[in-house]
């Protein structure tokens, strides 16, 4: 398993208008945690949705689990084992948690008979049990976030984006998410987009930094703290390292 | 949020996918979180308010009351439809929702069609509630003849076209502002393609809101002597299953609606439905007004409707039978007992109408929106006579009641009834004798004379009253008081009922033939 390369990205662009979202990024990644950590605007939110098949790159190569996403046929074999939780997650406030969840899993068109336990087990999984059959309107910011996870992993997914996942969360929640991600890690491959680098540093085993559309930084968190040591500014390790990428890639 | 708490994942197991059962699933969450459901209330309120009661207050008769299906609850449930179909249409992108169901593996088309299905099935279901709800009671009432079904359908038609096209509004301007919008749109629309109809042949006839001629208006006498033509409602009915077909066709063109596969068929499916609508426009503007007073469509026309319904009329047999159609049947002790007096006054005397009988109405295109109404043939025919009759084309409604048709009958027949027996003279100009005579003969069934220079006589009446399929018969002007003519017709109307039977036997011969002069009345 840990020989599958779910993500192959060669020289990938995307152009908004004469904006270059993202500028020739090239990546690799199998099965594990992989953050994607950049500031406001690096391209990270347009990387994923590349990656999630919804928006077309302008050049370049995308593979995802083996496939071509430009085909419509593997595209949408992707779809079926692709899990996304979008940075603004929309949501229908009269469905409640348990059929918004199952919502998502038909339009998956994960085989129906397995739908209701896959269902309860992502609830479970989000610890939303209790609340599965209350409707999203009476849900507070935090919970809504938990669904949008839910719907995410409902399919057991092989390739799993997520777009800011703890905003929102509350620390007890957050902690909880992140040994989710190891959880659904060991088999799939997830990519996490976050500004929050305690979440890369005790979830993601490997991790990239994004900066004006490209990839500035590639490898573990160990070695991104390392470039951070003696030079960045910040409280933690991590956030050293962070700093230290991004002043070297702007100079 | 737990790892080691949770079931472990697993590779789901090769999909054996049941289409159907998903399928069916998203089409009931779609079903239990539709705004057609919020709808539908307003839907209903509608028709009870417009339809309904509109309905109820018209005569029991099939033909007028399942025509508001198409005139009434058409209307009714555009608006509430389109808007309910706008706002699932602009759901996605009201909620911000279009990249999450992007990444999703179902075509885009599929689910667009499940939404658009859940809307328009809560649309159909109260729908069809209504039109058991004015049939049944329909059923109730009426004396005569079975549901008329073409009108609903083609009602019932229109409502996915609706539908179809407020979700494609929704979805291609998915604002907050797109529903109200669109179902302003939608009422304006229906309610102006009316507007530039002009005769029988129109193209715009193809609106679902058209149910017969136009400004001939639920004419009682369709459909009731005469079987229902569906021409039109054929036309009408291709009309908007093609559009709906078209529209929904529409939403799966796009790319990113679904495979080549899907876009192929959603392509072949338009095309489909906009040459059905196109067939069923152009096919109306062939439409033609017939004697029955139905459009009819040389190609899709089945002559076998053309021929008369068989029924076995009602009758009121004192003093001469009075016979209605069964339909009518709730009128006829009002009409017998309008009819009664004269036809006392006449029975039994040579050339006297041996039955009154209603007769069917004849509808000919006038110019523009005109149409003419008319009896075919004389009033009295047949050997012995039969008296031939229209009902008043509007009948007990909010303008009419049932003892106001009474009075309509009698001042509009009787004084015919009268005539006939009596006869126009010459030329068709009636002799004092015979005006005379005429006179007495109305002024003894209790009708005017007696009233004098108080009040108009029934011919008069008859020339101002708001006139259906009126016959025109040529009755020449009541004599004013003090002529010659009004004192004779009252010294015969003074004589007894047996003598003035006994000398109109004796002389009925040559006062027809005009040879009676007002002196030789006794």
């Amino acid at each position: 398993m840990r020989n599958v390369t779910n993500v192959e990205i060669t020289s990938l662009t995307r152009k908004f208008g004469r904006t270059q979202a993202v500028a020739g990024v090239d990546l690799r990644a199998g099965p594990g945690v992989f953050g994607l950590l950049g500031p406001n605007g690096a391209g990270k939110t347009s990387l994923l949705r590349m990656m999630a098949t919804v928006l077309p790159p302008s050049s370049g190569r995308l593979c995802l689990l083996g496939r071509d996403p430009g085909g419509y046929g593997p595209r949408q074999e992707i779809r079926r084992r692709l899990g996304y939780l979008p940075q603004a997650l929309g949501y229908y406030p009269g469905f409640t948690v348990a059929e918004f969840v199952e919502y998502f899993a038909l339009l998956k068109e994960m085989p129906a008979p397995r739908v209701p336990a896959a269902v309860a087990a992502a609830v479970e999984r989000v610890d939303l049990s209790g609340q599965a059959k209350v409707r999203l309107r009476a849900l507070s910011g935090g919970m809504l976030r938990r669904v949008g996870i839910a719907q995410a992993i409902v399919n057991e997914p092989e390739l799993l984006l997520l777009d800011e996942p703890t905003a929102g969360l509350d620390p007890e929640q957050r902690v909880q998410f992140r040994s989710l991600l190891r959880s659904v890690g060991q088999r799939a491959t997830v990519v996490v987009s976050t500004h929050l680098v305690e979440d890369v540093a005790t979830a993601c085993t490997e991790v990239a930094l994004m900066d004006q559309g490209k990839i500035v930084f590639h490898g573990t968190p160990d070695e991104l703290i390392a470039r951070g040591v003696g030079h960045g500014t910040g409280d933690a390790p991590l956030e050293r390292g962070y700093s230290a990428v991004l002043a070297a890639a702007r100079s | 949020m737990t790892a080691a708490d949770a079931p472990a994942l697993s590779r789901p197991s090769p999909p054996a996918r049941r289409p159907g059962l998903a399928t069916g699933r998203l089409l009931w969450l779609e079903l239990r979180h539709n705004a057609m459901l919020w709808m539908i209330p307003v839907a209903v309120a509608l028709f009870w308010l417009i339809t309904y009661r509109k309905s109820m207050a018209m005569p029991p008769l099939w033909y007028v009351r399942a025509v508001n299906m198409q005139t009434g609850a058409v209307l009714d449930f555009a608006v509430p439809v389109v808007a309910a179909a706008a706002w699932m249409g602009s759901r996605d992108g009201r909620r911000h929702i279009t990249d999450l169901v992007a990444v999703a593996a179902r075509p885009r088309w599929a689910r667009q069609l499940a939404t658009w299905a859940a809307t328009t099935g809560w649309a159909m279901l109260a729908y069809l509630g209504c039109v058991a709800l004015l049939y049944g009671v329909t059923a109730r009432q009426a004396a005569w003849g079975g549901p008329l079904w073409w009108p609903a359908a083609v009602a019932g038609a229109s409502i996915p076209a609706f539908s179809a096209l407020g979700f494609a509004a929704g979805w291609l301007f998915p604002g907050r502002f797109t529903t109200p919008v669109a179902a302003i749109a939608a009422f304006f629309v229906l309610a102006l393609t009316t507007q530039p109809i002009e005769g029988s042949q129109s193209y715009w006839q193809v609106s679902p809101v058209v149910a017969h001629p136009w400004d001939l208006g639920a004419d009682p006498g369709v459909a009731t002597f005469y079987h229902y033509v569906p021409d039109l409602s054929l036309a009408q009915v291709m009309f908007v299953a093609g559009l709906t077909l078209a529209t929904l066709g529409a939403l799966g063109l796009p790319a990113g609606s679904g495979g080549r596969w899907l876009r192929r068929s959603a392509a072949a499916i338009s095309a489909a439905g906009l040459l059905a609508a196109g067939t069923g426009v152009a096919l109306t503007g062939t439409g033609r007004l017939d004697a029955q007073g139905m459009i009819t469509i040389p190609a899709l026309h089945d002559a076998a409707s053309d021929r008369p319904v068989r029924y076995t009329p009602v009758c009121h047999q004192d003093p001469v039978p009075v016979c209605l159609n069964p339909a009518y049947t709730i009128y006829l002790p009002a009409v017998a007992a309008a009819l009664g007096p004269v036809l006392s006054q006449v029975a039994g005397l040579p050339g006297a109408p041996v039955r009154v009988s209603q007769a069917a109405a004849s509808y000919h295109q006038g110019t523009g929106n005109d149409v003419g109404v008319t009896m075919a043939g004389p009033a009295l025919s047949g050997r012995p006579p039969v008296f031939r009759l229209l009902l008043p084309g509007q009948l007990p409604s909010p303008a009419l009641t049932v003892s106001e048709l009474a009075a309509w009958v009698r001042s509009d027949y009787g004084p015919e009834i009268v005539a006939s027996v009596v006869g126009a003279g010459p030329g068709g100009r009636a002799s004092p004798a015979q005006q005379a005579v005429a006179e007495a003969l109305d002024a003894a069934a209790g009708d005017r004379l007696a009233r004098g220079s108080e009040g108009p006589s029934p011919r008069h009446v008859r020339a101002s009253a708001p006139c259906g399929p009126c016959v025109v018969t040529g009755l020449p002007e009541p004599p004013g008081p003090g002529t010659p003519v009004f004192a004779a017709a009252r010294r015969f109307a003074a004589w007894p009922a047996a003598a003035r039977h006994a000398w109109l036997v004796t002389h009925w011969a040559a006062l027809r033939a005009g040879r009676i002069t007002l002196a030789q009345l006794p």
